[in-house]
């Protein structure tokens, strides 16, 4: 077991390091220097871009200029922002709650739904459940999600008035009691959940589903069923169990859609998380957030496959004791 | 078109209609659409404009037309680019093994690490967002799938009999990589060829959407549906419709990679 995790994380070095060599390599993309690029923007002062200089030793070779920057994210320095002078840091810190709320309660009403929904149709493949799922996964895939958001947020929020279209809060919240204004705030997320978490259910309904036709198969399934069990008993007792272990990973595979899918649910209903974050610092060339967040999104993404990997290793025996990848 | 699904089948027909669409745009489009009449801006539909017109009286449906073009053409380059890249970098990896195999999945699993949306906007904000530009960097960030996939395939293949036959008489390793191996390894790779089509045409819209997609007053369909969503409280025939083309274009490239891959199980 041990020595299995020891394994994937040596691997992750060298990935690591390229996720890095990127990050810093984007910021050299734009035409002429990144101090050229800033100064278009003019909110940045001269000041500001004179440091700026300095700190990434522009007039140095590219390499010293990169082991220099390696040396300071090493130690979770992550510069100064080039629009408003802050650490980048702080800047990311006080946007992560609001991003993280998002994907994990997205996360929760995904399984929640996924998961029955898989395991129905796989209970009778072919079946009138299944060909009723199976049509509107299709439809779930090929909806663009930012469009649906937009439909959602003119019928609930403009044409039925039911649901706030954008921010965090109501006007007035300030007044509110402390259990009112988490309540205002759960009232507001409650579109962005729902799209953001519509983005990969039907991709996870449909891997539920085959995991569980793959299950289905086996010889204690049809033992269970022969010794008279319930069928839903046998569904979601005997088979579940088996059924949910290949999630594990997708899980972890899905974070970097799930990161992606914060700048577009941010952008649209306007939340102060990182993805809108990352857009506005795209669009001012903020440098030194850009280069942070690709390198935290990268680590991050892999930090969770590690993590599922040793889920899954837990989970399943056969992956400690074979010690295959 | 025997032995594919009726559900692979009409997505093979839809397809087939795009096509002729795009190609035949200048005949069939009723107007220019590039052709802006504010007098008619905002207009129902109607005789005239059958989807209505924009905030600029175009005529939405001719746009649309037109759109299919520009969306079909970044999906198609896009997909061809990423399938490029993938068999080259896969191909390489299964067939020569060790240091270089080592070496190229490293690369793979670091792209697939990095939040592609990242890469994207970061990329096109920086180097400007033209139309050659985005077919580039969609498919240059969406090769890996492809890449693991041939990969796999090589190093199943290239221990079969008939592999080692080819070598046994003298082929070179360019030979038997190219002519032997990789062709059989093609299956999966035109699965998700298909499937990476209607992708690579969400991944524009959602572009466009953001604003670092297709360039006005080029029509693609994010970028109609971008511009008709300042108007979504007075002219919702400015947001639908284009949503309605991508959700069934994508959804007839979904239905044909998923009838070609239960095809190919047989």
């Amino acid at each position: 077991m041990t020595g299995y995790l020891l394994r994937r994380t040596a691997l992750l070095i060298p990935v690591a390091l390229l996720v890095t060599v990127i990050s810093f390599g984007i910021m050299h993309l734009a035409p002429g220097t990144p101090t050229d690029a800033a100064s278009f923007n003019p909110k940045v002062s001269l000041e500001a871009r004179q440091r700026m200089a300095a700190l990434y030793g522009l007039d140095k070779p590219l390499r010293v200029q990169y082991a220099a920057w390696l040396g300071r994210i090493a130690r979770f320095d992550f510069g100064r922002s080039f629009v408003d002078d802050r650490p980048v840091t702080e800047k990311i810190i006080e946007r992560l709650p609001v991003t993280l709320v998002i994907n994990i309660a997205s996360l929760l009403l995904i399984f929640l739904i996924a998961v029955p929904l898989g395991v129905r149709s796989a209970a009778q493949p072919g079946g009138a459940f299944d060909r009723w799922t199976t049509l509107l996964v299709f439809l779930g895939y090929s909806t663009p999600s930012f469009w649906l958001a937009l439909l959602c947020m003119a019928f609930f929020g403009v044409q039925l008035r039911w649901l706030p279209v954008s921010g965090l809060h109501s006007l007035d919240a300030d007044g509110f009691g402390l259990l009112h204004q988490w309540l205002d705030m759960a009232w507001h997320l409650l579109l962005p959940i729902g799209i953001a978490a519509f983005v990969s259910l039907a991709g996870l309904s449909r891997y539920m589903r085959s995991s569980m036709i793959g299950v289905l198969r086996q010889d204690y399934i049809r033992t269970a069923r022969a010794k008279g069990l319930p069928e839903h008993r046998v569904l979601y007792q005997h088979a579940l169990r088996n059924g949910l272990l290949p999630l594990i990973t997708i899980l972890g595979l899905s974070l970097p859609d799930l990161i992606g899918g914060s700048v577009i649910a941010e952008t649209i209903f306007s939340l102060p998380g990182m993805g809108r974050l990352f857009y506005d610092a795209v669009m001012a060339r903020d440098y030194p957030v850009i280069m942070a967040l690709v390198t935290i999104g990268a680590l991050l993404t892999m930090l969770g496959n590690l993590l599922a990997d040793a889920a899954y290793a837990v989970a399943d025996p056969r992956i400690r004791v074979g010690g295959r990848e | 078109m025997r032995g594919f699904s009726r559900a692979s089948q009409a997505g093979a027909m839809i397809l087939l209609v795009l096509a002729v669409i795009a190609i035949a745009a200048p005949w069939i489009a009723p107007h220019d659409p590039l052709r802006t009449h504010l007098p008619d801006a905002l207009l129902g539909p109607s005789a005239a404009y059958p989807l209505g017109t924009d905030q600029l009286g175009r005529d939405v449906l001719s746009r649309l037309i037109y759109g299919a073009r520009i969306s079909l053409s970044i999906g198609f380059i896009a997909v061809g680019i990423a399938i490029a890249v993938g068999v080259a970098v896969g191909g390489l990896a299964g067939f020569a093994g060790g240091w270089a195999d080592a070496v190229l999945m490293r690369l793979v699993d670091t792209m697939l690490s990095i939040p592609t949306i990242f890469l994207l906007l970061a990329i096109i904000a920086f180097i400007g967002p033209g139309i050659y530009v985005i077919m580039a960097v969609i498919g240059l960030t969406s090769w890996m799938g492809v890449a693991r996939l041939v990969r796999a395939e090589v190093l199943s293949l290239k221990e079969r009999e008939y592999v080692l036959a080819a070598r046994a008489i003298g082929a070179s390793s360019w030979r038997v990589l190219t002519r032997h191996v990789l062709p059989n390894a093609m299956a999966p790779v035109i699965v998700s060829a298909t499937l990476g089509v209607g992708g690579a045409i969400l991944t524009e819209s959602v572009l466009s959407y953001l604003g670092l997609g297709v360039q006005p007053p080029m029509p693609s369909w994010g970028n109609i549906l971008n511009e008709g969503r300042v108007a979504l409280g007075v002219a919702w025939w400015l947001t639908v419709s284009p949503g309605v083309c991508i959700l069934i274009t994508v959804l007839a490239f979904n239905l044909l990679g998923e009838g070609i891959r239960e095809r190919f199980r047989g």
